[in-house]
């Protein structure tokens, strides 16, 4: 799941100050799990801009709200044709896909991001969520017990801890556990500790070559040194 | 055949000390240039640091050639927060070119501790992959598999830490690097002689030297703000207590006192091959700390 | 938002879940109450304090609260799936403290006379009451025919008055009478004939079963000996029976504990009651129970008098000692005599109570059946006569008031279709019914409150005369019993599925642990485990989760607009927005005093519970230019523990969107309510006020070095 984070409204207010009429979008998706830019989130946000409008004493914004289905995918855009006829400029609420793909969509307006996309990840519990995932293109979680060294450390070593981890805490965090005491208990666990002792060698960080992309269809052309 | 005097040293039976420097914050030399002198003679070895604490200083190479100017052994601190493969790769094969051979391989505090918390993270390597590919480059080729004309030859050391509450990852990483060609070990600032003991009966079968790493402390304050601040530093309750007890403005005297206890029960107890000294900004006291435990790295 | 864009799959399932349609359940109260009250919704008013509110929705469903407040059997209590939690809710004595508190005795009943065709109503019980003033509000012409001197039929001279006083009772037939119903008393009817002679179109029989069973034993004729009924009877109307000094009463149900305490309060000092079975088989109200062995009945279980004889002014009774034996067809254990376990007891009175039979005097013409009850369709009450209706006791044998009542309403529109000529149509809601058992891992995470009881008249004090022995609710003791109400069936449900991004949010905030994941991966609240707590609805980001009762979804919304509206026409402008609970704060009048001393400028957001007030309420009022916002919730009262964390949370939320706008994030706060201190609320409030007043102030000096 994409993990996003609300903007500050101060840094919103800035990027819609141009603009009169201005389409709230929101996503139905990832972002509506992570409670980023929900429903919810469309209408507080919604609120809190209007609110922002009074006390700087210009009431010279006009909201509308929408919420998608999905951003990411062309065919849930139809809807914008009518969504945003009027307005001149569209704020997303969708991560940084969405927002491309909606911009894609609307070739002559301006579409302004109303999130931070911040990772890929998961919950650890209602409100507190965690990376998981640099989509790096190369998976080697077999090698490491299920735990992405990549995301997990602040460093994304690969053979082992630094030596800056203390109660089996990360250096950066207290907060957070050290990747490779966690990935080291699993592996004693499922003994399966000859895994960790193998040398990894470095890694492959350009498995799918920038700008990336992925073919399951025959014909097409492909991405990046293709 | 050695790759230089402190490789040559590595291979001999003497107790072994070195140091560590931090390059400036600037272009002014004069300090460090001043530490180096006093320095040089009294200790096997100095270390330069690589923006240690990820605080951009000169260059680590660069204080390296400036420990060499003044006749000094330099040991280049390595670390792989910075540079990707390509510039890592380069950055030996300029170093063996002028002359510095001894390099220490590190993986690099993260940027988070640092003083550009912004700057993008690089680790294309760790400390293992690096001391690999350091030896590959010996062997001739690149990591991209191409030729060398004209090839490097290093002394290669890295890091342990021996008194970390969850020890047991850090042998497999110690056992990685000594696989992957580390010569010398340079310890995480180690406090507890017993645990020291019981890791070089661990580290002991294999054929390499370990340089227990002595961190010297000004004050008990001090000592605490490194437990909670300093990545991977674990001071004892007790050593900081012994600290709490100095007298007011003797705090640095009661440290140097403390250090310079533990460098001579390391050499008399064999504890170790020899000790690393890091005075943590504070390079000027080293000497005295020598003096107080009755060392010499002068083993000509 | 989106569902009324995707208008392709609105035309497939727009219908289903269109948001203003009510999903709430039939709760196990009302589905078990013979007149299908309101009692959630009723209770819910009293849990507010408001009792006038609340003494309106009874009166929508209750011809006679005041009557059913003081003696209905509460079937309804029964079925309150609180019990599996601690024990049910008081729903009687609350229904008294909302009849009581409500004023119902100033309620004005009026009726118009809208239809020519005259109704007769034979016997003024219950149900024939309750058929009259149905009558009078569909327009009817109706008249009471009553026999006895006094109407009410069992209400008056079977209930004694220490149970229902009689103030009660004539207050509902002076309000009958002014609603334009004709009584007539001292008026046996003999003949249904001459009442459709003198023009009445219609007839409901409901004489009641006033008639005591024979105990079918030797000696039963004997001076001394007689049955319950009557002697209650002869009490309610004002005569003094000379019963001696030793009374002993036959029979288990609520007629032998009645004519028992009557006797007591006759001053006889020695009253007993033999039943035939044990004191589980007892078919009489278990608190009627509770309270005649407090005052002093000596119940003697498992025996049965065989034999009276009068000898020497004494009336020896013979009794036989009973076992239980093996369960009849209804399950019910049958007495078995014991053998050679026969004793005599010697006794001044034996009132034989053993159950009671309608009367019917041979004019009437109508089809009687088992144990001399009326024959009738039970969909529409019509007897073998055409015109003829009848229900109550009548038709069903001694049965509750509250069953009368419901046969009354009921018969009053059967007469209506008939006179009408329309199709008689049961009434039919699609509307579920609460079924199934709380869940124990639900039970464990309720709050646990101990029912309230209202006060009762000491022991000592009941038997001197026929004082009400029950006491109506304090106001306090009422709003906290009333809180007890689990709410069944208006739980929050996932209305628009296709909006759910299975972000399990409800999953993790429900305090009860109730929502959960099927085995296809689809989130379910089941509807029976919902504590309607609304902390999901507040929390859903996609907004999908909704209250099942549509007026509840909207609640805190309307009461804002409201309160906009309220404001523009006053041209007064709100200082201070506050979203109080409604339950623990005003309810209990915590904090009435408050707003009642004058803080002009704080204006009340009632809440039901503030769990349910969400991020945006929170921020609109700023935007109506108000100077601060607070929530104050009831605290340790509230029906779970964490209300107060997510309120939290959410204060949090908006204080950051407040900083960012740059609104000083003080301005909103939250305050909950201490249980034994209600003062220190006030204080805090205060402080509250005079802080946002020294912000206020802050910002205007600022703004004026600015200019």
């Amino acid at each position: 799941m994409i993990v996003a984070e609300a903007k500050n409204l101060t840094e919103i207010g800035k990027t819609i100050a141009p603009y009169g009429r201005i389409l709230v979008l929101g996503c139905g998706t990832c972002v509506t799990v992570c409670g980023a830019g929900g429903e919810r989130e469309v209408a507080l946000l919604h609120d809190a801009l209007r609110l922002m409008d009074m006390k700087a004493g210009n009431g010279k914004h006009v909201f509308l709200e929408c919420t998608l289905k999905r951003q990411c995918d062309p065919e849930f855009l139809d809807v914008l044709e009518e969504k945003a006829a009027n307005v001149d400029a569209v704020l997303s609420l969708g991560c940084g896909i969405g927002v491309q793909a909606v911009a894609e969509r609307l070739p002559d307006l301006p579409v302004l991001p109303g999130v931070n996309t911040s990772f890929l990840g998961m919950a650890k519990e209602w409100g507190v969520w965690d990376e998981r995932c640099a989509a790096c293109g190369d998976c080697r979680l077999d090698e490491t017990a299920g735990i992405c060294p990549i995301t997990r450390c602040t460093k994304g070593i690969l053979n082992g801890p630094c030596a800056g981890t203390k109660n089996g805490r990360c250096e950066v965090s207290k907060e957070m556990d050290c990747a490779w005491v966690l990935i080291y208990q699993r592996l004693e666990n499922m003994r399966q500790l000859e895994t960790m002792r193998r040398y990894y060698p470095p890694r492959n960080f350009r498995a799918i070559p920038r700008p990336k992309r992925v073919l399951s269809k025959i014909n097409a052309a492909g991405g990046g040194h293709e | 055949m050695s790759v230089s005097l402190f490789d040559e040293k590595l291979n001999s039976d003497a107790f072994l000390i070195t140091t560590e420097i931090g390059p400036p914050k600037g272009t002014d030399t004069s300090e460090i240039l001043h530490d180096i002198d006093m320095l040089k003679d009294k200790v096997d070895a100095i270390n330069v640091t690589d923006h240690q604490s990820s605080v951009m200083r000169y260059p680590s190479i660069g204080g390296c050639l400036l420990v060499k100017e003044r006749g000094g052994e330099p040991v280049l601190q390595m670390t792989c927060r910075d540079r990707n493969r390509l510039a890592l790769q380069a950055e030996l094969l300029f170093a063996y070119s002028r002359g510095v051979c001894n390099v220490l391989c590190l993986t690099g505090d993260s940027v988070d501790v640092g003083d550009h918390k912004e700057a993008k993270p690089v680790f294309d390597l760790d400390s293992v992959q690096l001391l690999r590919m350091a030896r590959l480059l010996e062997g001739g080729t690149d990591m991209g598999g191409n030729e060398l004309k004209g090839v490097p030859k290093f002394c290669l050391g890295s890091t342990v830490h021996p008194e970390a509450d969850f020890v047991e990852p850090q042998l497999v990483k110690f056992d990685k690097k000594v696989a992957a060609g580390s010569q010398f070990f340079q310890t995480q600032g180690v406090f507890d002689p017993a645990t020291l003991r019981r890791f070089m009966q661990y580290a002991s079968q294999f054929n390499v030297k370990i340089l227990a790493g002595i961190i010297v402390m000004a004050s008990a304050r001090m000592a605490k703000y490194m437990n909670d601040n300093v990545p991977g530093i674990i001071v004892p309750q007790a050593v900081i207590d012994e600290l709490a007890t100095a007298e007011k403005g003797k705090g640095l005297q009661k440290g140097i006192e403390i250090a310079a206890r533990f460098i001579r029960s390391v050499k008399e107890e064999n504890l170790a091959h020899g000790v690393h000294v890091m005075a943590v900004g504070n390079e000027r006291i080293v000497p005295d700390i020598l003096e107080a435990a009755e060392v010499s790295g002068i083993h000509a | 938002m989106y569902s009324s864009l995707n208008s392709k799959s609105q035309d497939v399932n727009g219908a289903a879940r269109r948001p203003h349609t009510d999903h709430s359940f039939i709760p196990p109260c009302q589905a078990k109450c013979p007149l299908q009250m309101d009692i959630r919704e009723y209770v819910d008013l009293a849990a507010q304090g408001k009792v006038m509110e609340a003494l309106q929705v009874i009166r929508s469903g209750n011809p006679f609260p005041s009557i059913c407040a003081h003696v209905c059997t509460h079937p309804c209590e029964e079925a309150c799936r609180r019990t599996q939690v601690d024990s049910p809710v008081s729903i009687r004595a609350l229904k008294r403290f909302a009849v009581e508190f409500g004023g119902d005795r100033m309620v004005l009943a009026e009726a118009e006379t809208t239809r020519p065709e005259k109704v007769a109503i034979v016997g003024s019980g219950p149900g024939g009451l309750a058929c009259a003033y149905y009558l009078r509000k569909l327009g009817y012409p109706v008249t009471i025919f009553e026999a006895h001197a006094e109407m009410g039929g069992m209400l008056r001279v079977g209930i004694p008055q220490y149970r229902l006083p009689r103030a009660v009772v004539d207050t509902e037939v002076q309000r009958l009478i002014s609603m334009g119903a004709e009584i007539r008393t001292n008026t046996r009817v003999m003949s249904l004939d001459l009442l459709f002679d003198m023009g009445y179109k219609a007839v409901f029989v409901t004489i009641g079963a006033h008639q005591g069973l024979r105990m079918g034993i030797e000696g039963e004729e004997s001076p001394g000996v007689l049955d319950g009924a009557t002697l209650l009877r002869e009490v309610n109307l004002g005569l003094k029976p000379s019963l001696g000094q030793r009374v002993v009463v036959v029979g288990g149900g609520n007629v032998a504990i009645d004519a028992a305490r009557t006797a007591l309060r006759l001053g006889i000092p020695s009253v007993d009651i033999l039943y035939r079975r044990s004191r589980k088989e007892m078919p009489a109200d278990e608190t009627e129970i509770k309270e005649a062995l407090e005052e002093g009945v000596n119940i003697q279980y498992l025996v049965a008098p065989v034999n009276i004889k009068r000898a020497n002014g004494d009336l020896c009774v013979t009794c036989v000692r009973m076992e239980l034996g093996e369960p009849d067809a209804r399950g019910r254990r049958q007495p078995v005599p014991i053998e050679g376990s026969e004793f005599t007891m010697k006794v001044d009175t034996l009132v034989s109570a053993i159950g009671q039979a309608p009367q019917m005097p041979g004019g009437f013409g109508i089809r009687i059946g088992r144990g001399s009850t009326i024959q009738v369709d039970p969909l529409t009450l019509t007897t073998n006569r055409l015109g003829v209706f009848a229900g109550g006791d009548a038709v069903t044998g001694p049965a509750t008031v509250v069953e009368a009542l419901a046969a009354g309403r009921q018969a009053a529109h059967r007469i209506d279709d008939y006179l009408q000529h329309k199709y008689p149509r049961p009434v039919s809601t699609n509307q579920p019914v609460m079924t199934g058992e709380l869940d124990q891992q639900t039970i464990e995470l309720v709050r646990k409150i101990g029912r309230f009881e209202p006060l009762y008249l000491p022991v000592e004090d009941r038997t001197r005369d026929f004082k009400p022995v029950e006491s109506v609710f304090d106001w306090e003791s009422a709003v906290n019993e009333a809180r007890r109400c689990l709410r069944c069936g208006v739980g929050a449900e996932i209305l628009f599925q296709d909006k759910c991004a299975s972000c399990l949010n409800c999953v993790r905030v429900c305090p009860y642990h109730v929502p959960y994941i099927d085995m296809a991966g689809t989130i379910i609240i089941p509807p029976d485990q919902c504590q309607a707590c609304g902390i999901c609805v507040a929390e859903c980001p996609a907004r999908a989760i909704v209250m099942r009762k549509p007026r509840e979804r909207r609640h805190i919304a309307d009461e804002l607009d409201h309160i906009v509206k309220t404001a523009a026409q006053s041209k007064a402008r709100p200082l201070l927005i506050g979203f109080l609970c409604q339950y623990g704060l005003f309810g209990t009048g915590t904090l009435a005093g408050l707003w009642r001393s004058g803080k002009a400028g704080i204006w009340i957001v009632p809440v039901l519970c503030t769990s349910k007030v969400e991020a945006h309420h929170m921020l609109r009022p700023f935007e109506m230019g108000v100077e601060g916002v607070f929530v104050a919730g009831c605290g340790e009262q509230c029906s779970r523990e964490n209300t107060d964390h997510w309120v939290q949370q959410r204060i949090h939320k908006v204080r950051k969107l407040l900083a960012q706008i740059g609104i000083e994030p003080e301005r909103l706060q939250a305050f909950v309510s201490d249980k034994n201190d209600g003062r220190r609320l006030r204080e805090e409030l205060e402080r509250f006020t005079e802080q946002v007043s020294s912000l206020c102030l802050a910002s205007i000096l600022k703004q004026e070095v600015r200019n």
